[in-house]
């Protein structure tokens, strides 16, 4: 996903701010990495380059 | 990169019709946004020429979409999003399913409405609002089996104006592309 994409990012539980954290990254766009709810404690995972934000309780 | 076609619904008729409606409504400088791209095929005609993000409850929907130079983005419709576009598109799940007929893998997430066919597209209305743009304009495909004139009532009981921009006659249904705004708009 392309950095940008952080504006219209949220907690999909609490529509809260989320962090980011880049475990892998290309040029162009962020590959592997984590978006954390510090409201929820929850981790959103991004992977192959797509952020996953379906809530825990439903994954 | 898990992407198993056999999983993603591949493009229908629905999907030409959708394409065809949104390839006509679409401005310059519209922000799009496609709710259930499933293969992508919708949001990647109009990603060279406006800011499309394509969205898919399907995990091998997104991986597949992606393919297509798509922000992709795995989420249950609007959960997860803020923001507001002016364009939204959704070919939704519209089929009235009973229980003793789910198939039970991730196709289901693109075919089955619920009992009355309509349950996805309910829960699509009631939060839609939170994400279009003042002025924005929805794109909805449904068919005769889902009931238009109970989709036009739910939406306008949402405070939603709708009109149908296409028709198309298949065997065994119609399909209806609606074009959705805020009543007063």
């Amino acid at each position: 996903m392309k950095r940008s994409l952080m504006d219209i990012l949220c907690c999909p539980v609490c529509k809260g701010d989320l962090a980011l954290r880049v475990d892998k990254e290309d040029p162009q766009e962020i590959l592997e990495g984590n978006l954390h709810c510090a409201a929820c404690s929850a981790d959103y995972p991004i992977t192959g380059g797509i952020p996953d934000l379906l809530p825990p309780s439903t994954r | 990169m898990p992407c198993d076609p056999t999983q993603v619904y591949q493009p229908e008729a629905d999907t030409f019709l959708l394409l065809e409606a949104a390839q006509e409504e679409v401005r310059p400088g519209d922000r799009v946004l496609e709710i259930g791209t499933g293969s992508g095929r919708i949001a990647a005609a109009l990603v060279r020429d406006h800011e499309v993000v394509a969205t898919d409850i399907n995990p091998h929907a997104v991986f597949c979409a992606r393919k297509e130079g798509l922000d992709v983005i795995r989420c249950d419709l609007f959960s997860g999003i803020r923001g507001r576009f002016n364009l939204i598109l959704f070919n939704p799940p519209y089929l009235p399913t009973r229980p003793e007929e789910r198939i039970d893998d991730w196709l289901e997430f693109a075919l089955d409405g619920g009992a009355t066919g309509r349950a996805t597209i309910d829960r699509f209305a009631s939060s839609v609002g939170d994400v279009l743009s003042p002025g924005g304009r929805l794109l909805l495909l449904i068919s005769t089996l889902t009931g238009l004139p109970e989709v036009q009532e739910l939406f306008s009981r949402y405070g939603f104006a709708v009109s149908v921009v296409r028709q198309q006659a298949l065997e065994g249904e119609d399909l209806f592309v609606l074009r959705i705004t805020r009543q007063g708009d």
